[in-house]
This record gives C-alpha cells, structure tokens and sequence, in this order.
C-alpha cells in the first residue's frame, strides 16, 4: 500500500483533512490526513511532479513530467463530482508542449494555477479554461520552487540560475531579485517579515568534485525591499533541496541532499535586525 | 624577351604591393579595349602561347591578377570606389556578350568574340564546329519548310538566307559563293554556347618558371622529369612547354596544373627553390604577366595618406582621480569589458561581445589594446577604443610587444613555409607594415625575441648561438650572430644594452656565466661556476642588479644546493657575492625598485619565505625569515616595499600581505581557489581572482587595497582574465619625486579629506537607495494588501465562513479549547510520568 516510487510532491487542503500527493511511480494519491486511508488513486502515464489543493480545498491539480515520450500535462480534478475520480477523467487537462513545469502553486483564491517551466518561464494558468492568463520569463534557467507568501498576493521562485525572485501572484509582475553564487532549489517568505530565505548549492551531481566548502550550503536570508543578504546559517554538507518557515516565523527548518533536515529557531537578534535607511 | 626578365625580378610580396600601389593601372586596361591588344603582345612572343592552348587576349584578363589578388584588401580599399568597379563591370558585360541576354551585346564585341573563335585552336574546335553544323542543320530546316516566310526562328536575316535558297532548284546544300553566314552563333544556340569552354579557363593554373638550366635537345628528358619531380608536388600537371632557341631550351618553361589552386600552391612554394648552385627558380602566375608588364618604368610619388587623428591616445592618464583602468574577459571568452577600477565600484568604459577570440594583451606602455583573432591581431586605443592597427596573420597565437611599442611579433603556428618565414612576423605598429618574417620550430620559450630595454635590438637563440638584430632595419647585427657553443639562456639587461648568457659545464671547461655589452660585444663580466646543474637569470627591473640563481651539485655532497649570485651592475668590475641554500626554492623574486629580494624555500608543508638586502657595501643582509608559510608565488608590488606572498591553485589562494620596510605581516587572508594575483601599475591596489580558465566556479576578481583590506568582490559570470593597463614611465626627475615624497603630508591631508566625503557620500548614497526600495516595496505591498482585504468576502466563501486570514484570526472561538489542549497535553503527561 502506498507509492511505489519516489514521492515529488505533497500538498494537505486548508483544514487538514486530506492530503495529496504525487510520485514517480506514474500515480497522484489523495489521502485521508488522519487516518492515512487512501481515498482516490489516480494513475498518470508519466512521473507526478508538482500538486496542490485550491483554496477552498475542492479542486486539486497536478503536474505530469515529460516523460517516456508522454507530453507535461496539468490535470484538474473536482472532488465534489465522484465520478471524475471514478473514472480517472479531469474535467480539464492543460498540455504543455514548449517546456515541462517544474513546479506549481494554486493562485489566490483558486482561480488559477502559477507554474514555473525548465526554460524558466512563469506561467498563469486558468482554473477553469485552461488558457494561459499571464506569460513572463524573468528567469534564464529551471524554476526549482515556488512559495506564497502567506496572504497569497506574492511569491518567491527559486531558479537554477543563481536567483531568487519575488512575483506578484494577481499580475506575475516582477518585484525583486535575490542573488546568490550557486543554483537556488528553494525559498520560502516569512509569514511576519519582510525576509525571505534561500537554500541550495552545488547542484549534486558536481559534489563530488568540490569540497562542502565550495559548495556552498547555506541557507541565506535576504531582505525582501533592499534585496540585501543580512544573515548566513551553515550546517549542511549537501545542497538544500527546501526551505519553509515555521507559521509563527520564528524559525524556519531546511531539508538538504546530505539526508537531514535542520531545524533553526531565530535568535533574538534576528528580530531586533533593521538596515540603516 | 621582355617578359620574363622583368617577372623575375620581382618577389612575390612586392607584387602584391605592385597590386595595390598600381590601382590606375589595372583600371586602364580594363577601360580600354586597345589595352587588351597590347596586352597581346607578349603572348606571341611567348612561343608558350600556342601549345597550352591559351591566348593572352581575353577580355576577362584584368579580373585574373584581381582575383589572384584577393587576398589583398587594401587593393580594393585603396583606389576608391570607381576603379574597382570598372572592371567588374566589363567582367560582366564580357560574359553576358556569349550569353543570349535579352540586350545585345556592345557593337565592338561579338567581332572580338568571333575573332577570338577563329584563332581558338585545341579542344574548342570540335565545339565550334558542332556549333556551326547545327546552325547549317537548322538552316536547312528552314529551308525544307519551302518558302515559308515565318521560320520558327524568325528574324530578317532568316528570311534573307530562306529566300535565297528557296530560288535553287535542286536541292543543294552547299552555299552559294556569296552567301555569308550573318546569323551570329549566339542567336542560334546561345543556350549552348554559354556553356562551351572559354579560352580563359585554365589560364589561371599556368605557371611560369624561370632561371631553368639551359640544355639541348639531349637533356631535355631528364630535365622534364627534374622538373615534373618538383612540381608535381603541388598538383598534377597537365601541360608543359619548354620553349626552343637554336637547339636549347630557353630557361624558361610553362606549366599548367588541373587547378587554379595549384598553381598558387606552386608560386608560393617553389618561387626561390634552388635547383642548384646556378639556378633559382623564379615562379610566377601567367596571369600576372599584365600587372608586370604594366608596372610603369618611371616611379610614381606614392600619394600622401591622409592623417589619421587618433585623437590623444594616454587619455587616461588624465584622469583626474588618476585611477588605472583595467580590462576583464569573462562569459568565457565571450565578452570583453574595460573598467575604471575605483574603491567604490568599477565603472564599466567599454564593453563588446566578442571582441577577442582567446585573450587580449595591453601593450607595455598601455598605449594599446591587442585582440587575438583568427586572421590576426587588432590594435585598439584612444578614447572609445577605436581600432588603430591590423596585422594579418592567420592563427596568430601569441605575441609580443617591444618595450618602445614601435613593433609588434607575432607568431603563429600554421603559417610557415621553407622559402616564406613567416611563423614569427615583425611589425611595425605605426604603419601596420610587416617588417621581417622568421622561421620557428616551437614557441615553447615564448617569447623567442627577447628586445633590449630600449627596442633597439632583439636577440633570439639557437642551438650554439646568439642572433642579436637591430631595429629598424631588422638585420643582424654586425651582419652575423654569435656563437656560444652550449648557450642555454640569456637575457637582457632592463636597464641597459647588456646581454647575460650563460653556458653550463662541459668536460673540463667550467659553466660560465657572461655578461655583455652591446653593439660592442665586448664581454664585461665572466663569472665561472662548478658542478653546475641549472641557472636562472634574474634581473632586478632597473637593472641595477643581477641574480643568478645557480643549482650545484657540491662535490661529496647529495642533493642540491643553490646559489644566489648577485651580480652589483652599477659598480666597476661588477662584483658578486653569493647567498647559498640548502633548501628547494620554490620562487624567487627581486624587489622592482630596490634592493631587496624575497626568496620562497622549503616543502610543503614547511615553506618559508626569506628576505634579503643588498647593501651599498655588497654585503646581502638577511632581514626577516617567516616560516610556515602558505605560499607558492611572490608578487612585488611595482612600487617595491610591498609584496604579496600567495598560495595559488593547490594551495587553496591563501595570500600574506607583507611590508618589508620592517618585514611585518598587515595581514593574512584568503581567496579561496585564487589562479591569479595582479598589482595595479601604481602599487595601491591588488586583485586576485579565480579564472574561468583554471577553475570553473566562483570566478570573481577581488579588489584590494595594497595593506591587504578587502574592498570589493566582484563575480562575474565565467570570468576568465583581468589586466592592468599599464603606465608609461613617469615623466618626473629623481629629484621631483624626492620632492613630492618629502611633502607627503601636506598631500596626504588633501586626500583624506577627499576619501572621507567620498566615503559618506557613498553611504549616503547607500542609504538613500535602500529608503527609496523600502519606501516603493511599502506602496506594493499597500496595494496587495487593499486587494487582499477587497477580497475577505470571496476567502470566507471558499472556506465554509471560517476566516484563515491570521494565524489566530479563529481565536475567539476556540481559545479556551485550544489552550486547555495545549496545557494538557504538555503538563498531565510528565506529570504521570513522575
């Protein structure tokens, strides 16, 4: 019982009933949070990558990679209507030809879908026609992660290509930029700052090659108005594969590719920090 | 014989400027059509004419030795717009004469053309005849049709010849004796005879060869087969002619190759091959035989070339900040950048994708900027980097400037030939003109030239021998070189016309370090040395001193010891003491301007690095000795004094920031993975940085100042090189300087006060963009957040009534519950635990 290969992606609805998730074994699942009871098994012709509840937690979605020749598909299901997971039939399916999507986020209030491509592109997808509202391309390279901030008007996209950017959901318009020297897998927006945190490093395949040193896995905080670095934490000796900060904002936690996840509370300086301006 | 004497007289560079110098002429022969005639005439003279199948009068004559020519760019740049074209011009309407076009063709032409028919024998007779058989078949088509007025050809002249045959009444096909055939061929089968050889094909693979040995008819054979040995290298040989004069050969012969191609090959190769002690060959292209006989007797002044204003190429040495500029290479190569280097930020002067294909170089006084490409070097300066010089030199690889920057060498591997130096070319860099061209097996000991401090000579070495050439005829000196038989290295004194060699043990005769004074080759110094295995020369850059750093094998003794001579050059008799260690040394350097020297020694991990003193009495004073050092280079700073001792590459770019006025370490840093370590010309600033190059993550320079504090990090995508323009000497005597260093103070107060409102106009400037972000970043968010509460309504929907818009947004309704649970859970627990 249960995914038979790698899960890429989880996602629990607003009040924590259910639980979707999403794995490379050709299968998105949706769950039962408390009693762990698989509820609907849905099966895809290529690897699940990226899921998640709407806001109102009736609508699920979910990304398929491109993949032993099976095109990326976006697929939308409606929970209230059995039949549609009966039959295993969406009542929409967005196939995207151009590049895969790499990760994806419902936007505020359900009414559409943010996906970020290989090429690094960023795209708003319709809900309920499919079509592509918003098209940007700020970004040169894979969007490895997309958070909301907590109020959903904003997010931030972590990219292979060094950066860290912050998006307004509504518009795609693009805000800020957070630079770094190595790829960025994830990054999260406090919930009650104005500071974001970014994790990543040395991509895993040249690891081997360089020391942690070199690396460089830190998690590191940057201010999200003056796009200044005012904080460093070390600890992992592989690259952060993700970041998330605790709801409260008074700690955050990071999971690396050296197989630990870190738990850090803020110290109080953290909270008193101001840039001189 | 006119022709071949005048050929052979001329090398083939020189034809090439004969080329570009003589656009008039190549525009006349062109205009005119009389020119074509005369341009006849050597032909018949040349018996060559006739069994090759070629005739010298071909209206497309002038377009050959352009073509030839193509490699020549100034030939086309040089005479304007019009003469160039002419000839293309009459190329084309020549062509479009044989061809049907729809205009016909000028009156002059289709005479000459038939003319040139008439005359043409060999292979082109069969076409013709064909030619004129299918014009007779369709006549007599024609006239089979009876007397139909509208042959299918049409045309007067049609009629004229049907209505005259239509008269016989017999059928006859001869014609009548005054009949004359004016249907031109071309109107009857034009299609065809577009196509039909073209008695200029193949002209251009005829070669001419003189100085060939005169012989009878007896030889002949085995002359042929001489000559078709060295030919047939180049191609195969489809045609020759050994013109005859009373029983002899004349000296003089033609070759034809299958291609054009080929007999390029042939001028280029065998033009000065010598057959034997009497006989040079002299090759040349047929078609070159017009530029030749055309070059006019008399000599034409050259015609004055407009001045080029550069505009004032040290601009920047009139900056007033008097910051150095230097330039960056990164994206791998790709792109190529031009800062003002200032404490703040670089300020970016010029950038350009692709401007070098591999690196670049600044010439020694900074004057200007060479690129590398595949076709040559580019010099670049002035304000807005503007190229100023072209050397063409295809694959140029390396170069090297002069210390005067009057001239220019390059080398490149694909280029050289036995007869044609031309791996290593001299230029100068004023003209853009090649001066000597050299041969070169390997550029492993580049540069191979090494130029005395002044550029007025340059000096090369090879097996036993010293070749020293003076500027600027580029001859040797004295006509011949020296031999020093074992010679393994010298150098040039920076500071005079000095030479030091030396040459290593041989049998009884000790190693022996010499030095020389120049043009006089008179020998100033001998010094003799024993149980030699290595020497390294190392001039002090004023020339003041001379360090030879000789590695012995003391008898009785294992391993190697090592000497430092020192050599004092300003005092009489030069004389040398020596500091032995038994210790590796890893690096040794001389302080530039001055007479200190550091010297890194030991193993890793037990590296020193020792600094001495040359005192006025010649005694060497060791001043201070630091040991575990993480280092592996010593970089001086040009102004002496200062020196940074760096662990490159392996040793992870650990660096130590020493001043040796007291030997006291400023400070101790690192740049993690540092290739490279360079000091701006002035001694204030250091960079190191981690090349593309050596190192394919993390490339950044970073800029600091001369004490060793960081100032800037500067990360640049695949950064690859970063060079300092360099400054030419001052202009200031020994005695301003003094004077300026005595009234230090009194400068010093003025910039202070000049760095500290620099420095709070930075930060103000800092702070003043952070509060315009804070302040544009507060509006966004103002925006975001109306619109968010806008939609609290269309939330609450969604979520069944239950606002999720806080954390604690619910605490009203399940406070008590919760905290109860939370207290609970926590506290009962331990509690029954105990």
């Amino acid at each position: 019982m249960g995914h038979t290969g790698a899960v890429w992606c989880v996602d629990a609805d607003w009040d924590t009933k259910h639980v979707l998730t999403g794995s490379a074994d050709n299968s998105c699942r949706l769950w039962d949070c408390e009693t762990g009871k698989q509820l609907a098994l849905l099966k895809t012709n290529s690897a699940v990558r990226t899921c998640g509840f709407d806001f109102g937690g009736n609508i699920i979605m979910f990304s398929t990679d491109k993949q032993m020749g099976y095109q990326c598909f976006v697929s939308f299901f409606d929970l209230r209507d059995p039949s549609q997971i009966d039959s295993n039939e969406p009542y929409m399916k967005i196939p995207c030809n151009d590049t895969k999507i790499t990760s994806a986020v419902w936007g505020p209030l359900g009414e559409c879908i943010i996906a970020g491509h290989e090429s690094g592109e960023l795209n708003q997808y319709s809900a309920k026609s499919g079509e592509v509202l918003v098209n940007v391309k700020e970004h040169s390279r894979q969007i490895n992660d997309i958070q909301l901030s907590r109020d959903m008007t904003m997010f931030v996209t972590a990219s292979k290509d060094n950066t860290a950017k912050l998006f307004d959901s509504t518009t795609l318009e693009h805000q800020k930029t957070f630079r770094t020297e190595r790829p960025v897998n994830s990054a999260a927006l406090s919930p009650n700052y104005d500071h974001v945190v970014l994790g990543g490093g040395q991509e895993a395949m040249d690891v081997t090659t360089t020391s942690t040193r070199i690396g460089k896995f830190e998690a590191r905080f940057f201010h999200l108005a003056v796009e200044e670095e005012f904080g460093r934490v070390k600890g992992h000796f592989g690259p952060i594969n993700s970041v998330a900060f605790h709801p409260d904002g008074k700690s955050y936690s990071s999971g690396g590719e050296d197989g630990y996840v870190r738990i850090h509370y803020f110290d109080p300086q953290y909270f008193e920090f101001e840039f001189e301006a | 014989m006119a022709g071949p004497p005048a050929r052979g007289g001329l090398g083939e560079s020189e034809a090439r400027r004969g080329g570009s110098g003589g656009p008039m002429q190549d525009a006349e022969n062109v205009a005119a059509p009389e020119a074509a005639e005369e341009r006849a005439e050597p032909g018949p003279q040349q018996p060559a004419a006739e069994p090759p199948g070629e005739e010298p009068a071909r209206p497309e004559g002038p377009g050959a030795p352009e073509a030839a020519d193509g490699e020549n760019e100034e030939a086309e740049a040089g005479p304007g717009p019009e003469a160039p074209a002419e000839p293309a011009v009459d190329g084309e309407e020549a062509a479009a004469g044989a061809t049907p076009g729809p205009s016909p063709p000028p009156p002059e032409e289709p005479p000459a053309a038939a003319e040139a028919e008439d005359e043409a024998p060999g292979e082109q007779a069969p076409a013709e005849q064909a030619g004129a058989e299918q014009a007779r078949d369709a006549a007599a088509e024609a006239r089979s049709d009876g007397d139909g007025a509208g042959g299918e050809q049409g045309g007067p002249s049609e009629d004229a010849v049907v209505a005259e045959n239509g008269d016989a009444d017999e059928p006859s096909f001869s014609d009548p004796e005054d009949f004359v055939d004016d249907v031109s061929e071309e109107e009857l089968l034009g299609d065809v005879l577009k196509d039909r050889p073209q008695e200029a094909d193949g002209i251009d693979s005829v070669i001419v060869v003189d100085s060939v040995p005169q012989v009878g008819p007896d030889r002949l054979d085995k002359l042929r087969n001489v000559i078709h040995k060295i030919f047939s290298k180049f191609g195969k040989i489809t045609n020759d002619f050994y013109p005859e004069e009373e029983g002899k050969t004349k000296g003089y012969i033609f070759l034809e190759y299958a291609s054009p191609a080929h007999a390029l090959d042939a001028v280029k190769n065998a033009d000065g091959y010598k057959l034997d002690k009497q006989h040079t060959f002299r090759v040349n292209l047929f078609t070159d035989f017009d530029k030749y006989m055309t070059i006019s007797d008399e000599w034409d002044i050259p015609e004055k070339q407009p001045f080029k204003d550069l505009g004032n190429l040290r601009y920047w040495l009139e900056e007033p900040e008097c910051r150095d500029q230097y330039s960056v290479i990164f994206e791998s190569g790709d792109r190529t950048s031009i800062f003002w280097n200032d404490v703040k930020d670089p300020v970016s002067i010029e950038e350009r994708a692709r401007w070098t294909e591999t690196y670049v170089r600044w010439s020694p006084k900074g004057t200007y900027l060479a690129t590398f490409h595949q076709r040559g070097i580019a010099l670049w300066g002035g304000e807005k980097f503007k190229q100023i010089q072209r050397f063409s030199h295809q694959g140029v690889q390396l170069i090297d400037f002069s210390p005067c920057e009057r001239y220019l060498v390059t080398f490149s591997p694909l280029m050289d030939t036995q007869d044609d130096p031309q791996a290593i070319i001299i230029w100068d860099i004023l003209t853009g003109q090649k001066k000597r061209g050299f041969h070169c097996e390997s550029s492993a000991h580049w540069p191979i030239f090494k130029w005395s401090h002044d550029g007025k000579f340059f000096a090369r070495m090879t097996l036993d021998t010293l070749s020293i050439y003076e500027t600027p005829s580029m001859g040797l000196l004295d006509k011949k070189s020296l031999k020093i038989s074992g010679i393994k290295d010298f150098s040039w004194s920076p500071g005079g016309n000095i030479i030091a060699f030396w040459v290593p043990e041989d049998k009884d005769i000790p190693a022996r370090v010499t030095l020389m004074q120049l043009p006089s080759r008179q020998e100033i110094r001998v010094r003799n040395l024993f149980n030699v295995v290595d020497c390294k020369l190392h001039w002090q850059k004023n020339g003041d001193y001379l360090c030879v750093k000789v590695d012995r094998t003391p008898k009785g003794t294992q391993g190697v010891v090592t000497n430092f001579e020192i050599f004092r050059m300003r005092e009489k008799q030069v004389p040398v003491d020596v500091v032995e260690m038994k210790e590796p040394i890893i690096a040794f350097a001389w302080e530039p301007n001055g007479s200190k020297f550091a010297v890194l020694h030991g193993e890793a991990p037990r590296i020193s690095v020792s600094f001495y003193h040359v005192k006025s009495n010649g005694k060497i004073e060791l001043i201070k000795m630091f040991d575990k050092q993480q280092a592996n280079t010593i970089f001086w700073s040009p102004q002496g004094q200062f020196v940074v001792l760096a662990g490159l590459r392996s040793m992870n770019g650990a660096l130590a920031f020493v001043d040796t006025s007291d030997c006291t370490v400023m400070n101790i840093a690192e740049h993690y993975m540092a290739s490279d370590v360079e000091w701006d010309p002035t001694g204030r600033y250091v960079v190191t940085s981690v090349s593309w190059w050596s190192h394919k993550v993390d490339n950044a320079y970073w800029l600091w100042t001369f004490q060793g504090r960081l100032l800037q990090k500067n990360n640049k995508d695949r950064f690859c090189q970063l060079l300092w323009r360099p400054r030419p000497p001052t202009l200031l005597s020994q005695d301003q300087i003094k004077q300026i260093r005595k009234d230090l103070k009194k400068y010093s107060k003025i910039f202070e006060q000049k760095d500290r409102l620099s420095q709070s106009k930075a930060s103000k400037e800092l702070v003043e963009r952070r509060r315009t972000m804070m302040e544009d970043f507060r509006k966004y968010r103002k925006m975001a957040q109306e619109l968010y509460m806008e939609q609290k309504n269309e939330r609450l929907e969604l979520r069944g009534g239950v606002d999720t818009d806080e954390l604690d947004s619910n605490v009203d309704d399940w406070e008590e519950e919760t905290i109860e649970f939370f207290v609970t859970e926590e506290i009962i627990p331990l509690g029954s635990q105990e």
